[in-house]
Formats: structure tokens, sequence, C-alpha cells
């Protein structure tokens, strides 16, 4: 039997199949390239990227928790005209879709991100993540707030020739409004979830575990709480959906399709399985073939529910 | 690009408690292996996805090659759930390998001196090291002289392989039970003015405070000393930006490298120990 077509579309970009990897856990890529042929995957999605350069959160940042962990890297990262310069021509080669993770902490400074990025040339899309506190809100999250939400996804989509995904925080009351909102606002695709904030104390000490206090919770004890999220996403907008969270295997993976997700990202399970992309991108095609599924189209929201 | 190998099926050859508390692994790691730099580390995966849940990094002790294998071993403390789940595997039971990882040692082969300075487990590293130096200058004669330190006798861990490398042994304990009563770092701060007379390269790993106090005594010595440190990792390969340690610099601001990558082997002087908590 021929192999399933595991092209699936986001907006106008195309992937060659909907495993791609989290922003944060794979680095600029090159981290990884020991382990496979990057150009196996759906798409690469690089480590969040702001106008200036971070340093980041004092350690310890990591704390390992019961089937996750919990960072607080604090955003570490090189910076926009870094990116550019000294990681985009590595990904650029690798030949598949590469999205820059952009953050801020105010809505310029994601407008700034964005259109440099746009100018670079060899990015496919944008992923805004919205998870950040909002400097002009008193911290508040970005995400955590309609309003604020739909604020700086306009602004982005406003200056962006490339597709906008914006990444939703499920550290919030009700995902399908801001999902609404965000929607409203022009962005081309959701992804979700990100990290829920969490703690975790060194009792022998009496301190925290990390420096920074709290933290965002993920792996594999996250995703029954990303599925439902990304479950209630699906039904509240029209766009594509990304649905990440937990995800390690390709059962895993299955789950976020049959509730609607158009592709998926892996995060932390990189960390314990360096090929566990590829493993899932396998694993999703022999599924496909043993149920004689043509194409990841007739798996994407074929969840059956009893209405009673 | 240096190669990194992943193998979630590694053998166990052997898998024993030499002390209680302390355990000596012996893997079958792959050939390659052998190439592997002093001070590089492993990280070891156990079977099943849940508890524990992230890889745990561990120092190469020893590497002996054979035909078609390297017996790779590792020495460590059972301290929590993951060293315990370890310690827990038999002979020819299945484990995840990752590694080499991360920047070893620099080995100078115009060295007319090697100093060791290891605080109990900080053995680990400084015997494969010890055990590439002899092999490299094999064709010369020079003294490896090794501050060995620990909290009783007993605990003195790799004595006699360090004697049968023919090292020149210094031994302090905290109880006084061997040697000198007291820190390992009293010992080596003593004859260190004596090190400046010749092409001396030093070495260290050991608890951090110990670390510590060596950035103290190496100030003014006009020598320089290489450290392993220890920090906790997610991935091992420098993605996570989980493991970072503060780094010294003429800069303004904090700058963080990564143990995964940049170390775990740091040049002392690279290290700001102000900001260094116990
Ligand atoms: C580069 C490197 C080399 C090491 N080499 C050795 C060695 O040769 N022998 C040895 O006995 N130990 C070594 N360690 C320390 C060893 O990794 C920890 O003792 C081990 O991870 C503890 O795991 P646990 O589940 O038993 O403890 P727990 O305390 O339950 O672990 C909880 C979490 O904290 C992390 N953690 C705890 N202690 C340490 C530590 N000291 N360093 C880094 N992470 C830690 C664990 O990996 C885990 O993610 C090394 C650490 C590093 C970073
Ligand atoms: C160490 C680490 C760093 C992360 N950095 C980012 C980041 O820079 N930007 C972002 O949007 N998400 C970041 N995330 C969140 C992940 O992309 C992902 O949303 C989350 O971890 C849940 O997925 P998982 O359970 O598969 O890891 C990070 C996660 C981890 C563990
Ligand atoms: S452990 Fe991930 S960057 Fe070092």
């Amino acid at each position: 039997m021929n192999k399933p077509d595991m092209k699936v579309t986001i907006g106008s970009l195309t992937l060659q199949n909907p495993v791609m990897t989290a922003s944060g856990t794979f680095g600029y890529g090159e981290e990884y390239a020991h382990f496979f042929d990057l150009s196996r995957l759906g798409a690469i999605v690089v480590k969040g990227i702001s106008l200036a350069p971070r340093v980041g959160n004092r350690p310890p940042r990591i704390m390992e928790t019961a089937s996750g962990m919990l960072n607080a890297v604090g955003l570490q990262n090189v910076g926009v005209k870094a990116f550019i310069e000294e990681k985009l021509p590595f990904l650029r080669n690798v030949g598949i879709p590469v999205i820059a993770n952009i953050f801020g902490a105010t809505v310029d400074e994601y407008v700034r991100v964005a259109q440099e990025l746009c100018e670079a040339g060899g990015v496919s899309a944008l992923e805004v993540n919205i998870s950040c506190p909002n400097v002009k809100h008193g911290g508040l999250a970005f995400g955590a707030d309609p309003r604020s939400a739909a604020e700086v996804t306009a602004a982005v989509k406003g200056v962006s020739s490339l597709p906008v995904m914006v990444k939703l925080t499920p550290n919030v009351t009700d995902i399908r409004v801001i999902a609404s909102a965000v929607e409203d606002a022009g962005a081309d695709a959701l992804s979700l979830i990100n990290t829920l904030l969490g703690m975790s104390i060194d009792i022998a000490g009496k301190r925290p575990a990390l420096r920074n206090v709290t933290g965002g919770l993920s792996g594999p004890a996250i995703k029954p709480v990303a599925l439902r999220m990304v479950w209630q996403a699906v039904r509240s907008v029209s766009i594509p959906v990304v649905g990440l969270g937990g995800i390690a295997t390709a059962r895993d993976a299955l789950e976020f399709f049959m509730v609607g997700a158009r592709a998926v990202q892996v995060g932390t399970a990189n960390f314990i399985n360096p090929r566990a992309t590829l493993e899932i991108i396998e694993g999703i095609e022999q599924y496909l073939l043993g149920e004689g599924m043509t194409s990841i189209d007739n798996l994407i929201g074929a969840l059956i529910t009893v209405e009673d | 690009m240096r190669e990194i190998l992943f193998d979630q099926q590694v053998q166990i050859l052997s898998n024993r408690f030499f002390l209680p508390g302390h355990c000596l692994m012996v893997l079958r790691a792959p050939l390659s292996y052998g190439s592997a730099c002093p001070g590089q580390f492993i990280m070891l995966i156990l079977p099943g996805r849940s508890v524990p849940f992230l890889p745990r990094p561990f120092c190469i002790y020893g590497l002996a090659e054979e035909p078609e294998c390297v017996r790779l071993e590792i020495l460590y403390r059972v301290t929590g759930e993951g060293t315990d789940s370890l310690s827990r595997l038999h002979e020819g039971d299945k484990i995840g390998l990752l590694g080499p990882l991360g920047r070893g040692f620099d080995i100078d082969p115009a060295a007319q001196r090697v100093v060791l300075v290891a605080g109990g487990m900080g053995i680990a590293p400084l015997m494969r090291l010890a055990q590439a130096y002899r092999f490299l200058l094999r064709d010369k004669e020079f003294p490896i002289i090794c501050y060995l330190g620990a909290a009783a006798e007993s605990h003195l861990i790799g004595r006699d392989r360090m004697e049968a490398l023919r090292a020149d042994l210094r031994l302090s304990t905290d109880d006084g039970s061997t040697g000198h009563r007291g820190f390992i770092t009293e010992l080596f701060a003593q004859d260190l003015p004596s090190y400046r007379d010749s092409n001396t390269m030093i070495y260290a790993c050991g608890p951090l405070p110990m670390l510590k106090t060596l950035a103290h005594c190496m100030i003014g010595s006009g020598l320089s000393c290489q450290v392993s440190l220890e920090e906790r990792m997610a991935c091992g390969v420098g993605a996570c930006l989980g493991c970072v340690v503060a780094l010294s610099g003429e800069a303004p601001g904090i700058r963080y490298g990564r143990v995964c990558t940049e170390g775990p082997v740091f040049s002392l002087s690279e290290i700001d120990w102000s900001v260094q908590d116990e």
C-alpha cells in the first residue's frame, strides 16, 4: 500500500507532514542535527526571539517533576539580529519551513521583531508567543487578556508578509475567549498550549527549587490539560489550530489530531528522546496505514462524541 | 561537529555497589566512544516514560576499548529517585545512552607535572584524565599528584586505581581517619606555591564549596586550573538553556554559559564565583 499523504496546510503554509518542534526545546535546530535528518520534519520552530538579546534568569532554571519539568529560562536568546546573521543560514539550508517564535515586552517590540524577520528572508511563518508579561499593563501576560491578545495580534499581522500563528497561554480562565479574540484580530492560525505556571520546593533547603520561584510546567504531565484546551479552541474558531503540550509518542499526537488539531508540536519529549519527532512522524504514518486512511486529513477532527 | 550518539538500547555489563550508597556501572558503549575526551559526560535515560523523567548526567570514569565495544564506566552516588532506579538495574538490562557530551579537559602534551584535586565523587572525570595522560604521554616520565578528599577513609574512592596510574596521593578526610584532617583544598593550598617551577597543569572536580575555596586559593598564584561543573540538565546538547552558570567577564551585566556544551569543563577564571550559591 502507498504511503499515506501527510501533507497539511496552515493558512498559506504547506508542511510535508504535521509534526514540528516546539519553541525553546529544539534550540536553533543545529543542536539536534546529530540525531536525524532534520529535513524530515514538518517544520522547525525556533527558540523565542526578542528585539535585543536577553541573558535570562539566574540558575537553577529547571526542575524535574512527576512526568514533566518546570523551567524558568527567562526567554534567554541571542536577539533578532544575531538570529538572522548566525542561526538562520543553517536553518535555511535544511530545506523545510522555519517558524520564528517571537516575543516582546511591548507591542512595539513585537512589531519590530516581526518586521526584521519578514525582511530577512528564509523564515516561513511567525509564531507569536503571547505568554509574556505586558510591561505597560503591570506585567499581566498579553495572552491573559483578550484585548491585549488582540492588540498584539493585529499589530504583528499589520506589518507581516508572513503567516502569523499566535501561541496561547493556558494560564487563563477561558481559552475560548482568547482564541476568538485572536482570530478576530486577524491571526492565520493558533498554537497551544504554552507551559502551565507551576512551582516546586526543595524541602531540605526550605527554598524554591527554581531561583525564579515559579516556572512553566511541560511534558506528559500537562497533556490532558493541553488536549482539552485544543479541543475547546478548535470548536471556537475556524482558523487552523496547532496542538502541543506533553506529546511524547505518536499515540499522543493522534489524540490531538482527533480533536481537530491541524498539526502538532513536540517539546520536552526531545530532551528524553532526541529522535522523538521522527518516531512520531513514522508512528502516525503507520497508524494511518493500519486504519486504511489515505491522508492525514481523514484523521483531523475524527473524534466521535455522543451527545445526549 | 563532534559526533553525539543516542542509543536507547545500551546493554549494562555490570552494576554494583562498591560502598554503601555508591555504585559502579559498566556499559557496553559503541566503539566511537574510544575517542571521547576526558571530562566529557554522558546522559543516561531510564526505560519507561514517567518516573524519573529527565535524563541523568554522569562523567565518564573509565573507558576500555575492546574489539567490538568500549567498556564505559560510570561511578555514581545514590542521592535521589533517578540514581536509586539506576542502582536497581542489573547486568543485561538495557538503558538509553546519549553522548559523549560537552567540552572536556585540555591536555597539554608539554605538561611536566599534572595536579588533580578531587572531592568525593569528583574523582570520576579526573581518573579518566589521569588515564589519558598516562596513555598519551606514555614515553614520558612525569608526576601526577592527586589530592583526594572525602568524609572518611572508606569513602576515598579510586585510591587503588590512582596508585596503579603511578599517582602520588595526598589524602584528607573530614574525620581524620586517614591523611590530613580537614579539607583537601587546605593540603593543596600548602603545596600550590611549589607548582610554579615547571609546566604544571591543574584540574579539579568536586562539590561547589570546594571549588569556590579553590578559586580563592588560585588568585594571585599565576597558575590556571580547569574545573568540571555540575548543573541540572534537561537536553544535554545546548538546546534548552536550562544548565547555565554565570561567567566572569569585563562587560557589565551577567553572562551565562551552558554547562552541557560550553562546559562541563571550564577554566576556573571563566566562572563568576561571587554569584555561585551552595
Ligand atoms: C556534567 C555532570 C556530570 C556528573 N557526573 C557525576 C558522576 O560522575 N557521578 C555522580 O554520582 N554524579 C554525577 N553528577 C550528578 C548527577 O547527575 C546527579 O547526582 C543525579 O542527576 C541525581 O539524580 P537523582 O534522580 O538521583 O537525584 P534527584 O535529586 O532526585 O534529582 C532531581 C533532579 O535534579 C537533578 N540533579 C540532582 N543533583 C544534581 C547534580 N549534582 N548535578 C546535576 N543535576 C542534579 C537530577 O538530574 C534531576 O533532574 C553529574 C552531574 C553533571 C551535570
Ligand atoms: C526549556 C523550555 C523553553 C521554552 N521556551 C519557549 C519559548 O522561548 N517560546 C515559547 O513560545 N515557548 C517556549 N517553551 C514552551 C514550549 O514550546 C511548549 O509550549 C511547552 O513546553 C509545552 O509543550 P511540551 O509539553 O511538548 O514541552 C519552552 C519550553 C521549555 C521546556
Ligand atoms: S542541558 Fe539543555 S542547554 Fe544544557
